[in-house]
């Protein structure tokens, strides 16, 4: 399974955030696309997980335009991604509804309100994907609390299990460690190698490039509106093709 | 005063008021009021959330013609209800004049701007990134919908406490459409305690004037705990 975008443009109003940007990401691989704030890594996120239409080129997944598709198609395209933003974005709940939302909304109508007759009596069925997911970032323990009781690190660790409850194909992730400390940083990272190893393909947008190099096969550069350069890790970083992908990596580049 | 003159003082139990007459009544407030912001409820939802989360030209405008509303005068509105529904009016046919329908109608006005308002302010302060994440994870545009009203419930019940608020304590407009009339047997059929408190005073029957009153103080307040109960009971929803 691929999910590509092929020279795609973008931007908002008369500002055009990248022009002309080709990346892919197949499962079982961590891609990661790093570059300074603002240059449209969160952009190129969205377009990713099919939330707007390129103003130009195409999504495709598995080789079909996405966007040329009926929406139910591209429901189920949607429907095989998974993303986590870098704000956890939890819902006002337990932690168990929050992880298990993703499952919720894949489930009939009949379905749905039948749980939900179960749950207002204190049933607690069809969430064990949701719990084994929490299990994967360290957080079986608080599945009956409240999101809103959770530190930051916690809730961006369930978002992330929120993500991965309902078994995605792509997982994308937009700088998911960037208010975390250390050790839920490594909670989460963890997590992606584990999701890579399961055969789930990952794109992670970070401005940290020890990150990058941490867990990321493959790594893309964003900088101004291109992107500079793709491929292995440890190729981009220790022998950048572009000069100012070295001088990125350097700090050297003033942006 | 000696302790025999205080003697002679009525009871309370001596106070003239019927209950068959002001259960009627507060039977007759509640239908209309409730039946009125049930109503507005369900059209105010739907409104609220189109324009909390579209973006078009003009919706400045709507936000403050919507604000507006919450302020009607409710005569005005009782008048415009009445000739609607008047013989010569586009329902005459329907013969509502001084029917509780009328009332629900004119209430309905009444209601529906105040509950569109605050609900649209609820909906709208619900955070953008929480509307995304429901996406993100495959939620439909219904979906979405349904995560931002479950966000947004203690504003939107706040919203349909402050449509019931105006509906129930409104007086102008259920006078004119509805006329405060009683039944040949003494109860109540559009007499609602707001315009049932106006005329027992005008009679001098203060003692079932403040009756009325106190009931209608409770009502408003016991709905008011409920509210607070539902936004203080930590909010999640498990």
């Amino acid at each position: 399974m691929t999910l590509e975008a092929t020279d795609v443009s973008h931007g908002y109003g008369n500002e055009t955030v990248f022009d002309g940007v080709s990346l892919s990401v197949s499962t079982g691989e961590v891609v990661a696309i790093i570059g300074p704030s603002g240059v449209g890594k969160s952009t190129l996120l969205r377009l990713l997980a099919l939330f707007d239409a390129p103003d130009r080129g195409t999504i495709s997944y598995d080789g079909e335009d996405v966007w040329r598709q009926p929406e139910g198609r591209r429901l189920e395209h949607r429907r095989r991604i998974g993303m986590v933003f870098q704000d956890a974005s939890l819902f006002d709940a337990s932690v168990r509804r929050n992880a298990a939302y993703g499952l919720r909304v894949r489930q009939s109508w009949p379905e749905r309100i039948r749980h939900g007759f179960a749950q207002l009596v204190g049933e607690q069925n069809g969430t064990g994907d949701a719990v084994e997911a929490l299990e994967t970032v360290g957080l079986a323990d608080k599945v009956d609390q409240d999101a809103d009781s959770l530190s930051g690190g916690e809730a961006q660790r369930v978002a992330f299990a929120r993500a991965l409850a309902y078994d995605p194909e792509i997982l994308l992730l937009d700088e998911p460690t960037s208010d975390l400390d250390p050790r839920n940083t490594a909670v989460i990272e963890d997590a992606v190698l584990q999701a890579r190893d399961r055969g789930i393909g990952v794109v992670v947008a970070t401005h940290d490039m020890h990150q990058a190099r941490r867990v990321a096969d493959r790594t893309a550069v964003l900088l101004g509106d291109e992107i500079l350069e793709v491929d292995r890790t440890e190729r981009v970083f220790d022998d950048p093709r572009d000069d100012r992908t070295r001088q990125f990596i350097d700090g050297e580049l003033i942006y | 005063m000696s302790l025999e003159s205080a003697a002679t003082v009525p009871l309370f139990a001596e106070f003239p008021f019927e209950w068959n007459y002001i259960r009627s009544i507060i039977v007759v407030s509640l239908y209309v009021s409730v039946a009125a912001v049930a109503l507005s409820t369900l059209c105010s939802l739907p409104i609220a959330l189109a324009v909390g989360f579209t973006d078009f030209r003009g919706k400045g405008l709507l936000t403050s013609i919507i604000n507006t509303g919450m302020g009607f005068p409710s005569v005005v509105v009782g008048l415009a209800v009445l000739f609607t529904v008047s013989n010569e009016g586009p329902l005459g046919s329907l013969e509502l004049v001084f029917t509780r329908e009328a009332m629900i109608m004119s209430q309905f006005v009444l209601a529906a701007p105040v509950v569109t308002g605050v609900s649209l302010a609820a909906v709208s302060s619900v955070e953008q990134n929480v509307r995304d994440a429901a996406y993100a994870m495959g939620g439909t545009r219904l979906d979405v919908a349904l995560v931002t009203i479950k966000e947004a419930r203690y504003g939107i019940a706040t919203a349909v406490l402050a449509g019931f608020g105006r509906a129930i304590s409104e007086v102008g407009s259920v006078l004119i459409v509805g006329g405060n009339i009683a039944s040949a047997d003494g109860t109540s059929k559009t007499r609602t305690l707001t315009t049932a408190i106006q005329l027992e005073a005008q009679r001098g029957r203060f003692e079932t004037a403040m009756i009325l009153g106190v009931v209608l103080l409770a009502i408003v307040l016991v709905v008011n705990g409920i509210v607070v109960r539902l936004g203080s009971d930590g909010g999640g929803y498990r």
